[in-house]
């Protein structure tokens, strides 16, 4: 089960330096980020990491709000149409997300989408069922890296 | 120029005869006053009885009355007359703390209309002019406190109610407006409505007198507001513990507020000290009922900070002017008309659980009009990630906040930990709105 790291950020100069900064401190990597800003003058930033639980940690004592939310990661072709045929495949399984974030992992064919859930051991449940191939942790979080 | 007044006999009195109409009148309250539960209490322990003041200067020797009081007795430790007689309330907001609420029986009523008049008449309105009430209706006392004064001056009244720009517009050309009340700050943004419609109120309405009360507000902005609408506009001080609107009112010199001194009795102390200060110094208001029968209030502390100006008026009434007013004692503050304590709102925010213990309060001017921002921290903990979890989060306390002050605010939830940390005495509300509106 991977984890994506969400905070909770102003939208204010320097405020994203500041969650930066402890990450780089901290020696995380960030595999892939993604804003949902809001039209009240602040967002959620969502970050997958090598290590969210040491990202999570390594905030939480800076005083920052954040948390770690589960998240599907479904692999993907890196070519054309690729995105096209695995959403396909999504919504055949009737999986609604919220919020979704793409990565290529540059020594393979493959890329990755990472999906955001309501309930996620019954999205989960389905897109099995409908033989969607689900990444493991190493593989979202690049640890073998 | 003809001096003209509402009652002669009564604005006009020698300072003599208004300080011995002032000494029988309060005499009387005293009287009444000790009926309540309240006063007959507290006067027989400090053995106040009525007559007891032979000179009008011994008002000193009685005990305050403060708003915690009215709290505390809250509904009807104040009341000096059976339930029966009474045949009206007004109270302020308070669904948390008990709210502050006056009581009137039918001569109240008629006193207050009566007053009002008087303060109209003053301002220049009279029984030919239209008048529109651009206010709120119900508890609150801008709308009935009005809507009688106009209709004892015999003006024809538009009971508009608050708020519609268009409507109000509208119903200002349909029939023909020329004096209409408001609060300052909503002005403004009525007047970015006439010009959205590609209308000049100069040109396309018939103002030519405005009220504005309810909210402090400065002379410049007062200014911007003749400039806008081509009119002149005249202060109106009240609080609803003094029945509201009509306590104190400007002529048509435009140079204070003659407070109606029949009706009540004013001191300005010193809010630390709680000794008089001289004419012409600030202090903090505090008012003696004279002519209310149903709930007399005696040496009442407004927490209104003004100073009575020293000399004569030329309009030829002799009862003193105070200044507008600067501020307030207390941490009460005054938006869209509300009044407005900070502790109502922290009230509201503590009761939240995913709230964290501090805030902020801004009140800022936006697009013309004054904004309350409430800057809320959400605690860490709580903290899932969720962007629809905190936009309801931030809708909730919008709605617990507006139904607690009656004024919506902007909520802004911020990072924990970015508020400043309270130690001792936390400055909770700033205030940066411009003196003028449209700036």
């Amino acid at each position: 089960m991977a984890y994506e790291v969400s905070i909770f950020l102003e939208n204010k100069i320097g405020h994203f330096e500041r969650i930066t900064s402890v990450l780089k401190e901290a020696q995380i990597n960030i595999r892939s980020m993604a804003i949902n800003d809001t039209a009240n003058g602040w967002g959620i930033l969502n970050l997958i990491v090598n290590d969210p639980k040491k990202a999570k940690k390594a905030l939480s004592e800076k005083g920052v709000s954040v948390a770690l939310r589960k998240v599907i990661a479904l692999e993907m072709r890196d070519e054309a149409g690729g995105l096209d045929d695995l959403l396909m495949e999504v919504a055949r399984a009737e999986v609604n997300f919220d919020n979704a974030v793409g990565r290529v992992i540059t020594e393979t064919q493959k890329a990755i989408l990472i999906l955001n859930v309501d309930d996620y051991a019954e999205s989960i449940k389905k897109l099995k069922k409908q033989g969607v191939q689900i990444i493991d942790d190493q593989t979202v979080y690049g640890t073998s890296q | 120029m003809t001096l003209e007044f509402w009652q002669e006999e009564f604005e006009t009195l020698e300072k003599k005869d208004l300080q011995q109409l002032q000494l029988e009148r309060l005499n009387k309250t005293i009287e009444s006053a000790c009926r309540s539960l309240f006063y007959g209490e507290l006067y027989s322990k400090k053995k106040i009885k009525p007559g007891v003041i032979k000179d009008i200067s011994q008002i000193t020797e009685l005990p305050f009355t403060t708003k915690q009081d009215l709290r505390d007795n809250f509904p009807y430790g104040f009341l000096s007359l059976p339930k029966k007689d009474i045949i009206r309330l007004h109270s302020s907001s308070g669904t948390t703390g008990n709210p502050t609420v006056i009581f009137h029986n039918r001569h109240d009523l008629d006193s207050w209309a009566n007053l009002m008049a008087r303060s109209l008449f003053c301002a220049g309105v009279r029984d030919t002019d239209v008048f529109q009430n651009i206010c709120g209706y119900g508890l609150f006392t801008g709308g009935l406190g009005f809507q009688y004064g106009i209709e004892t001056l015999g003006a024809l009244s538009i009971p508009a109610g608050a708020g519609n720009s268009l409507r109000q517009i509208k119903l200002m050309r349909d029939y023909g407006t020329t004096a209409a009340h408001a609060i300052p700050s909503y002005l403004g943004r009525l007047y970015e409505v006439f010009e959205a419609e590609g209308l000049d109120p100069k040109k396309d309405t018939q103002l030519k007198t405005l009220v504005i009360g309810a909210e402090p507000h400065t002379d410049a902005q007062r200014k911007r507001i003749e400039e806008m609408y081509g009119v002149r506009a005249f202060n109106s001080f009240g609080l609803s513990e003094m029945n509201g609107p009509g306590v104190a009112f400007e002529c048509t010199h435009q140079n204070g507020l003659h407070i109606w001194e029949d009706s009540y009795l004013v001191e300005i102390i010193d809010p630390e000290t709680l000794q008089p200060v001289p004419d012409g110094e600030y202090g903090e208001l505090v008012m003696t009922t004279l002519d209310r029968e149903a709930m007399p209030l005696i040496r009442y502390r407004t927490r209104d900070i003004t100073r009575i100006i020293p000399g004569e008026c030329e309009c030829g009434r002799t009862h003193r002017r105070i200044d507008r007013i600067t501020g307030r004692s207390d941490d009460m503050f005054i938006i869209k008309g509300c009044n407005v304590f900070p502790m109502q709102i922290e009230g509201v925010l503590m009761k939240i659980p995913e709230v964290g213990s501090d805030y902020m309060i801004n009140l800022e001017t936006m697009n013309g009009a004054d904004e309350m921002v409430v800057e809320v921290e959400v605690k860490s903990d709580w903290f899932r990630g969720d962007i629809k979890r905190l936009d309801s989060l931030s809708k909730t306390i919008t709605r617990q906040i507006r139904d607690e002050v009656l004024a919506k605010p902007i909520v802004k939830l911020v990072e924990a930990g970015s508020i400043p940390k309270s130690e001792g005495k936390a400055i909770r509300v700033t205030d940066n709105r411009k003196n003028g509106l449209l700036n």
